[in-house]
């Protein structure tokens, strides 16, 4: 038991909720349908069980009101002084005497039974001293004077006033074999108080069967009448008619009813016992007949419990997944967020403990992201102000190159270009030195290049050329420091083809970004030699590729790639293209930066 | 599974709703209204009851038949009877032996009462003592009995006594009654209806005579011999009591006058056979005194359970009775003749 709480303790949430939901509702239903069904048929079985035996005692009462209409019947020999008088008289006389009394009572017989007492008679018997009167309703059997007179030619002697002889008792039957009964009574000369004889009638028990039949309700429930040793004097079912009912002796001596208990299919008994004839009238039904419409009720019942217990596990299984299921997301999205990606939303929608825990998951991940971003910024910026520190710089060649300029300027006292190529080169240091911008706007940017370029023209005279084109108002766009010079730098380098002119065209212009809003394109192009396919591929990969990795002979390009992807996103950068012989030309793309707070959320970051 | 297996958990639990409940025995009683207790201690406790019927007199065909009846009730219904009265209708003999059935701590005595006034007093002692007093036959005063069983209606006897002289006499002439004793109440009542019937009816008839003799056959014989020679005109006489008939059969026989007087009265069958059939008396009227013995014996008995007669009672072996003021009717009279008295013997 312990082991398998243990094991229960370590299912799914949801398998233990959907338990735990199915146990609380099915549990308690069935318990109270349980009690309230079986309280119901007891309540039934006790109603029922109280009601008949009433019923009974009623019908009884109404057997024995008839049952006293017909102990009178033989009384109606005392009202003849005719008949008394020849009952008074004995065997020892003529045949033709005799025969004239037996037609005198057997008419009176006639007359006042047959003819005019109860439905019910069959026949009427008198033995009187070896004589035997009779009238019957219908033709009869195996009755004659030596079946009752005893065979000593004695009259009976009734010990007690009547007697009911049953069917059993006696071998006469009539015509049909009607169930009947034989009230035989001892017949008394009442002035004498000598034996005048017995007088038998046999009545029909259809005053039984009409209460009982009554009762029977459709054949549902069986109805006997018994005697004292149970013998069955008539019963619903016709065929049990005379024989004994063996369980009499144990039923309980009450006029009540009691449910058997030992069989198969119980039954429900109800006895109530008559003191006029010491019968007894007994009801029995099957308990389930009483049942039927409870069993109704109980299938119904089942029905409904069965639907509802389907739409409870139906419903426990859907709050149990509801409040799984999120669980079971959050679990994901924590794997997710495990392996790196911070991109998530747990996104469940509601205000329930469910829907806090995914708002504060959320909210942990906005956390870390930004925590996360924080540090990589901080990161960026270091490198970036690295890089800037690199690229701020004057190359020292160039310097070199441009002093050994302004020598052989002064030794041919070119007078004009010696002060021309210092005021340029004063200009160009000065920029660098005023480094604490980070962004400039874009004509200074484009000064500087153009103060370059103009010092290499004079250095190398008609074999080098520039132009510059402005197509924005470039004082009032912004651009980071330092991203033209190298990129220039490199055009010169490259691109100066002993035997030609090179030339090198800047390009300033607002074009169409790929997120729809408008960008500014900064174009160096050359005239030179331009890139073979395999450097430029290398070079795509390059700028793809960490900037801070390695420094090689690309440094310029990757230096401004990276400090523009840096700063603007990996949208922004260089785009190179070249083909060799056909010159080469570099686009710088940038966001749109203006002045003041026009750019958007680029905003202008300060060093 | 975990689902499945609760389902038919709870499945089966309802279910079992249907299952008997099980009970020890064969047999759970849900509802009793009573226990059936089969009579029998009846006889027993009837055992212990003694019944004593005292009769006017003993050793008269009427007492005895009375008697009879009387014994075969207490056989029938299994009780103790004394039957003893006095040698000669007399009051204070009858006294005499209420005291000692008294002492003899009897449950009930039923008296046929010689004197209403005289007897009053002993009954209500019995009755102070517990016994149940019944007077039969002939009352006493309505105090010092609980009910009274009488044959017939005195008012019918009476009149049906007159009625049957009536037609022996063509309704006209003089007649005599001989009676019993004069303080017999029943005797007395019978007497009143039979005078008020002439008037009403029979305004040619005179009665000029009413002898009584005490229930005494000889004291009958000799007033009715008297009566013959006095009122040579008389032309019937109707015998009140059951002496009464017999004796004034023999004198008219003796004296030849078969046919000339009628003789009609209350008697027993037995001794008026011959004097009916050879023509010294028409018509008796009596009821059965075996009858009036059962009965007596039946009722007391019924008084002694605690059951008072009432009207239209069907008694066993007697048929029904009438009951008012006290008084238990048994029956109508019956007449004999030449002609049925064979049938009857007492």
């Amino acid at each position: 038991m312990i082991s398998k709480l243990t094991k229960f303790k370590n299912y799914r949430l949801r398998t233990k909720l959907i338990v735990t939901y199915v146990l609380l509702t099915v549990i308690p239903i069935s318990l109270l349908g349980y009690i309230a069904y079986s309280q119901y048929t007891n309540s039934i079985e006790e109603q029922v069980g109280e009601y008949i035996p009433k019923l009974l005692e009623q019908a009884n009462e109404n057997i024995a009101n008839q049952i006293r209409e017909l102990r009178k019947f033989p009384d109606l020999i005392y009202s003849s002084d005719e008949v008394v008088g020849i009952l008074r008289k004995d065997a020892h006389q003529s045949r033709s005497s005799l025969l004239q009394d037996e037609f005198t009572v057997n008419n009176y017989l006639s007359r006042t039974f047959i003819n005019g007492g109860s439905q019910d008679i069959l026949g009427v018997f008198v033995i009187s001293k070896n004589r035997l009167f009779q009238s019957t309703k219908i033709p009869y059997t195996n009755f004659g004077l030596m079946d009752y007179s005893q065979s000593y030619g004695q009259d009976i002697q009734l010990k007690t006033d009547d007697v009911f002889v049953l069917p059993h008792q006696t071998s006469l039957r009539f015509e049909g074999n009607p169930p009947f009964v034989l009230i035989m009574k001892q017949l008394t000369d009442l002035e004498n108080r000598t034996d005048l004889g017995t007088v038998l009638v046999a009545v029909n028990v259809t005053f039984l069967e009409d209460v009982i039949n009554d009762m029977s309700e459709e054949g549902k429930a069986d109805l006997w009448m018994m005697n004292k040793e149970g013998r069955i004097i008539y019963h619903t079912n016709s065929s049990e008619i005379r024989t004994i009912d063996r369980e009499f002796d144990e039923y309980p001596k009450i006029n009540g009813s009691f449910r058997t208990t030992q069989e198969n299919a119980n039954r429900l008994i109800s006895i109530n016992y008559m003191d006029e004839t010491g019968w007894t009238l007994a009801h029995s039904i099957l308990a389930k007949n009483l049942t039927e419409q409870t069993d109704l009720v109980r299938n119904a019942s089942i029905a409904i419990f069965i639907v509802f217990v389907f739409i409870s596990t139906i419903i426990s299984i859907l709050l149990a997944w509801n409040v799984s299921s999120p669980l079971n997301r959050l679990t994901k999205v924590m794997k997710r967020v495990e392996k790196g990606d911070f991109d998530v939303d747990l996104a469940i929608g509601t205000t329930d403990e469910v829907g806090m825990l995914a708002n504060n998951f959320n909210s942990m991940i906005t956390e870390i992201k930004d925590l996360i971003r924080e540090n990589y910024q901080t990161e960026l910026k270091q490198k970036e102000a690295e890089l800037y520190a690199l690229q701020s710089q004057i190359n020292p060649h160039f310097m070199y190159n441009t002093l050994e300029t302004i020598a052989m300027s002064v030794e041919d006292d070119e007078k004009d270009t010696v002060i021309e190529m210092v005021t340029l080169l004063g200009r160009m240091l000065r920029f660098s030195i005023g480094n604490k911008e980070a962004m400039v706007p874009i004509a200074d940017e484009l000064l500087h290049v153009k103060d370059y370029l103009t010092i290499q023209k004079i250095r190398f005279e008609e074999k080098f050329d520039f132009s510059i084109q402005e197509e924005i108002e470039s004082q009032n766009y912004y651009t980071p420091k330092f991203i033209l010079q190298p990129i220039v730098e490199n055009a010169v380098k490259h691109g100066l083809v002993y035997g030609r002119i090179t030339s090198i065209e800047i390009d300033v212009c607002l074009v169409p970004g790929s997120g729809g809003a408008e960008e500014i394109a900064l174009k160096v192009k050359d005239n030179g030699s331009g890139i073979k396919e395999e450097t430029l591929a290398d070079i795509h990969q390059i700028l793809a590729s960490d900037p801070m990795a390695k420094r090689n002979s690309h440094f310029g390009l990757i230096n401004v790639h990276a400090r523009i992807a840096m700063n603007f996103g990996s949208g922004f950068g260089l785009n190179i293209t070249s083909g060799a012989d056909q010159g080469t030309e570099v686009e710088i793309r940038i966001p749109v930066l203006k002045n003041g707070n026009e750019g958007g959320h680029y905003g202008l970051k300060k060093n | 599974m975990k689902l499945f297996f609760s389902l038919v958990c709870t499945l089966s639990l309802v279910s079992a709703c249907a299952m008997p409940v099980a009970d020890h025995g064969n047999y759970d009683v849900i509802y009793s209204i009573d226990e059936v207790v089969q009579e029998k201690a009846d006889a027993k406790q009837a055992q212990q009851i003694t019944i004593a019927v005292v009769p006017k007199v003993v050793n008269i065909p009427y007492f005895n038949a009375a008697e009879e009846g009387a014994l075969e009730a207490a056989e029938d219904l299994g009780v103790n009877l004394l039957y003893e009265g006095p040698a000669f209708a007399d009051a204070g003999q009858q006294i005499l032996i209420i005291e000692e059935l008294i002492e003899e701590e009897v449950d009930a005595i039923a008296v046929s009462a010689n004197d209403p006034e005289e007897l009053a007093p002993i009954l209500l002692k019995a009755k102070e003592k517990g016994i149940h007093v019944i007077t039969w036959d002939s009352d006493t005063v309505p105090e010092a009995r609980d009910f009274f069983i009488n044959m017939v209606d005195p008012e019918t006897l009476g009149r049906h006594l007159m009625d049957t002289l009536a037609w022996n006499t063509d309704e006209k002439g003089e007649f005599a009654i001989l009676t019993g004793a004069l303080s017999a109440a029943n005797l007395n009542e019978w007497l009143h209806w039979i005078k008020v019937h002439q008037k009403e009816y029979y305004p040619d008839m005179t009665l000029v005579e009413v002898s009584a003799n005490d229930d005494d056959s000889q004291r009958a014989y000799a007033s009715a011999k008297k009566l013959l020679e006095k009122y040579p005109d008389l032309k019937g006489i109707i015998g009140n009591s059951s002496v009464g008939p017999p004796a004034a059969a023999q004198a008219v026989k003796e004296l030849g006058k078969e046919g000339e007087v009628a003789v009609v009265g209350l008697s027993s069958p037995n001794p008026m056979n011959e004097y009916l059939k050879d023509g010294s008396a028409q018509i008796i009227t009596l009821w059965s005194p075996k009858k009036l013995g059962y009965l007596t014996v039946a009722l007391t008995n019924n008084a002694l359970k605690g059951i008072e007669p009432f009207d239209w009672q069907e008694i066993a072996k007697v048929g029904k009775i009438r009951m008012f003021n006290n008084t238990v009717i048994m029956g109508d009279p019956m007449d004999f003749t030449k002609e049925n008295v064979d049938q009857y013997d007492f």
